[in-house]
């Protein structure tokens, strides 16, 4: 059954890997340039207010400091930081580079450019800012009330959208109906590298912007409408990324660094501190979910109805767009009869949503399986049997896009990772009478391969040339964000071509000499940009061929490329090697090996992955320990298997945070981030669970060699398996997250009748617009 | 004021501001950026070099008090350009996604294999146990830690 691979599937380093160890490769806030200024922001210290005089006098006399800039001198053209394409549909302009009305604690809203970072840091204290307070709206139920504070003229609902498909029908006897109300919070993406970015305007007019971002063709875009200038005079080029996450998809740092370029003539470099980057760039938004479905007592699925107010913080931003990625997501993982999904998405004056890892599926998914595991606590079913009796099945449609979910694996995920779990054994366990309560949780979740919707370009243009030694470079808009996609596109051509993959050079993106890519977003790297590269190899293979044909006057047909080489099928010592039909069909006939592809995007199955979490909570204190985890991922194809159990193990270390412990909490007037990760918990490695990764493999799709996805997908039920391991330990409905000690410590004096639970989950903290299960 | 410190087996002299912090002096005026900085508190270990033989955060420390002592950056882990059994392992292994992490966490690991040659699994997870990664998850880490002692440690 499995094809036997030369390239595909053996585990490969990073990219870079030996000059990351070595400390010699330059990310952003390395780079220096001739010249070169520091800039450093002032943010609003309130959450929301009227920015009025502003006293540079002071700043302006230290010694170094080039300018001060705010909304009095900048142009006040509003901006939407999440514009990757012209004309973007859904794209809300309401951001400036420099406020005139702060909208949340940490809003920009002057900058100082200087010689030394000392300096600019010194003056940026030194700056008065009159503010005239305005009260602040937190919450976005709060602030979808009648007569709430608008946080922008327009009001403050956002985006709005109602999906249902099926009817909805009478119940049969004995249906049961649940409904579980959820809050999942903000998260800090918490890549380790702090943004930064670095700008440049020539002589020439030309700007140049150093960034490590997703999507240099996006950051072009944006940058370029904003300050009115051509395309081909805005050049972004992708530096290295110390993790993203999400957290530098969208383009906070490049509009306000290339606009000082150009005020000062200098390279400006911006690199935030840590409360800044949890308080100024972008947070997971926090939304809070209403469940309600109907049960036949077996425990299939009649109907599924979902209600989310999603706060979107000071600025629009994605979150029109990640409310609408929830609605897509339940649809593709669970056979349901009728499904409908309705959202909301409020201003509010906190940190402004973006996207994260997942883009809404651990949101909705944490979300939806809470509640699974409620209706099997009520029917009395093992939460693995409830998934199995409704989760998809290959082949089927997608009721609310209509395409199918492909080789969907899910149910091989959860019966292989349930047995070589010991789901059944761990989970017949008594929890324990005791301080210290045991217990074993699962979660599903699905996502996507792509952006096939229509909305957005799916496409990839690449450039691949063979060298008259047979070594080759590929010319592609590569975004490297630490899950080796470098390497990714390398091993595929190598398959494909059948040379070593270290034959291979490639770079990353640079807007102005490499070809378009929409980005690294949407899980899109290796299922459409990979069939991409294969599709270029496979035409730089056909090339060979032909070339190869005409050196030695012989049909085509009758030739393969083996090992390097081309030559007559099945016939050894026929051949002639890369090298010497790069250079003879040169020599001869004026052809060069060089190939572009472009490639777009023809399916998107989903991508799945089922986890098991074994959890010990100390009835005491209320803490929880993950003590071992098993992640089952439909990967389909591991093209470098030792990043894919990366990417699964990385995944689980944030899922267990956003379970557990972490939370950009604000105080109570608008504050987040104060102290940096002092105040925000990462999981670290002396916290860190065992981890079993569990690859199903298979063809079947149109990935490159059937892979799929899987940064996003591995981190999408996390969260969930481990809440219903804690529920189960405790019996508890708890539906808030993160189970923080405090909150176990609440729950566990309150443990009541299970359905009277799932029934009335937490409807006290959920108010207005169908939040509640009441 | 003048500073006198061994650097990387190096005697380095040069002046510095006396309240400037030893990241900002290996980054900014020694231009050894291999020392990267995460969070500037102490909490994030990306800074993590090793001073007479102990981890410690740059971003702690004054750069006056490495005063006459032995500092150790990540450029000083190689010899003669060839990376040593903790490097390769760390790139060997799959220790190494987005890499930002990886300089703090091979000091880290350098001064546990200094004072323990041989540490046990958990022995490596406590004494890494200040250096956050959001990448990998820490096993391949772990795993590279265990395999560079195997090798006989990280001075080989």
């Amino acid at each position: 059954m499995a094809t036997a691979f030369k390239y595909v599937g053996r585990s490969y380093p990073a990219p870079d890997a030996l000059r990351k160890a070595s400390g010699e490769l330059l990310y952003g806030s390395d780079l220096r340039l001739p010249g070169m200024l520091y800039a450093r922001l002032v943010l609003s210290p309130h959450a929301h207010a009227a920015v009025g005089a502003i006293d540079t006098k002071a700043a302006l006399s230290v010694p170094g400091v080039v300018g001060v800039y705010s909304y009095h001198d900048a142009p006040s053209t509003p901006y939407c930081r999440y514009r990757i394409v012209p004309g973007q549909a859904g794209c809300i302009d309401d951001e400036m580079l420099f406020a005139s009305t702060a909208r949340f604690v940490g809003d920009r809203v002057a900058a100082v450019v200087a010689s030394s970072l000392e300096a600019a840091s010194e003056a940026a204290r030194l700056i008065e800012v009159v503010y005239t307070q305005l009260p602040p709206v937190f919450g976005a139920d709060a602030a979808l009330e009648s007569g709430a504070t608008r946080v922008h003229p327009g009001g403050n609902l956002v985006h709005q959208f109602d999906h249902a498909t099926g009817e909805p029908a009478a119940l049969p006897a004995g249906a049961v109906t649940t409904c579980t109300a959820v809050h999942t919070q903000m998260l800090h993406h918490a890549a380790i590298e702090p943004h930064t970015c670095l700008a440049n305007f020539d002589a020439s007019g030309k700007l140049t912007i150093y960034s490590p971002c997703q999507s240099v063709y996006g950051a072009r875009t944006v940058v370029a409408d904003l300050l009115g200038l051509a395309y081909n005079r805005v050049r972004v080029v992708k530096v290295p990324t110390g993790g993203s996450f999400g957290g530098k998809q969208e383009f906070i740092l490049e509009p306000v660094t290339a606009y000082l370029a150009m005020q000062t003539g200098r390279p400006v470099s911006l690199t935030l501190d840590r409360e800044e980057c949890i308080r100024a760039t972008t947070v997971r938004p926090e939304q809070r979910s209403v469940v309600r479905s109907a049960v036949r007592a077996d425990g299939v699925l009649l109907s599924l109805e979902v209600d989310t107010l999603l706060a979107a913080g000071a600025y629009a931003g994605s979150s029109p767009d990640y409310a609408q990625a929830m609605a897509h997501k339940l649809t593709r993982l669970y056979r349901v009869g009728r499904y409908r999904h309705r959202g909301r998405v409020a201003y509010t004056n906190a940190p402004v949503a973006g996207g994260m890892r997942g883009w809404g599926a651990p949101d909705v998914a944490t979300c939806a399986e809470i509640h699974m595991d409620q209706i099997a606590r009520r029917l009395g079913l093992d939460p693995f049997d409830l998934r199995l009796r409704n989760l998809v099945h290959p082949g089927d449609i997608d009721p609310i896009t209509g395409r199918s979910v492909g080789e969907a694996r899910v149910r091989e995920c959860l019966e292989r990772g349930a047995e070589a779990f010991g789901w059944r054994e761990r989970a017949a366990m008594p929890a324990g009478p005791g301080r210290i309560r045991r217990a074993v949780g699962l979660a599903c979740g699905a996502h996507k391969n792509g952006i096939l919707s229509g909305a957005f370009p799916d496409v990839c243009t690449m450039t691949l040339k063979m060298n008259e030694d047979g070594s080759l470079d590929l010319n592609a808009s590569i975004h490297e964000v630490g899950a080796a996609s470098v390497v990714t596109l390398k091993t595929i051509i190598a398959e494909e071509l059948d040379v070593a993959p270290e034959t291979i050079s490639a770079r990353e993106a640079d807007s102005e000499t490499s070809p378009y890519d929409f980005g690294c977003f949407g899980s899109r790297m290796t299922y459409v940009c990979g069939a991409g590269a294969r599709a270029l190899a496979a035409k730089l293979r056909d090339r060979l061929i032909a070339a190869a044909a005409e050196l030695l006057q012989i049909s085509p047909m009758i030739l393969e490329a083996v090992n390097g080489r081309v030559r007559r099928i099945g016939v050894a010592g026929s051949d002639l090697s890369y090298p010497e039909i790069v250079r003879g069909s040169r020599m001869r006939h004026a052809r060069d090996m060089i190939v572009t592809h472009t490639y777009k995007g023809t399916s998107n199955p989903g991508s799945y992955c089922v986890q098991f979490a074994q959890v010990e909570v100390d009835v005491l204190t209320g803490l929880t320990r993950v003590i071992r985890m098993l992640t089952a991922v439909d990967i389909g194809r591991a093209i470098n298997r030792g990043m894919v159990e990366g990417q699964c193990r990385g995944a689980i270390q944030a899922g267990i945070g956003s379970a557990l412990c972490e939370e950009v909490v604000l105080d109570g007037a608008g504050r987040a981030g104060t102290g940096g990760f002092k105040n925000y918990h990462l999981v670290n490695a002396a916290d860190m669970p065992p981890v079993t990764v569990l690859l199903v493999e298979h063809d079947g799709d149109d990935g490159p060699y059937g892979a799929k996805s899987v940064g996003e997908i591995a981190t999408v039920p996390t969260a969930a398996a481990i809440v219903n391991a804690v529920n189960r330990a405790l019996g508890t409905a708890m539906t808030t997250l993160p189970l923080t000690p405090e909150r176990i410590v609440a729950a566990l004096g309150k443990v009541a009748e299970v359905a009277e639970v799932a029934e009335v989950a937490e409807v006290a903290e959920v108010g207005g617009w169908d939040a509640s299960c009441s | 004021m003048q500073l006198s410190t061994v650097l990387n087996g190096r005697q380095v002299s040069l002046d510095i501001a006396p309240d400037a912090r030893l990241i900002d002096v290996l980054r900014n005026e020694l231009e050894l950026t291999g020392t990267k900085e995460g969070c500037a508190e102490g909490e994030c270990g990306a800074c993590t070099v090793v001073i007479d033989g102990v981890a410690v955060n740059a971003c702690l420390v004054l750069a006056a008090q490495v005063q006459g002592k032995s500092v150790l950056t990540v450029e000083g882990l190689a010899s003669a350009g060839h990376a040593n059994a903790l490097q390769r392992k760390f790139v060997e292994l799959g220790a190494i996604q987005c890499g930002f992490c990886t300089p703090g966490m091979l000091m880290s690991a350098t001064a546990l294999l200094a004072r323990n040659s041989k540490p046990s699994h958990d022995e490596i997870r406590r004494a890494l146990a200040g250096n956050l990664c959001r990448c990998t998850g820490y096993a391949a880490i772990i795993e590279a830690v265990a395999a560079a002692a195997d090798e006989g440690g990280s001075a080989q």
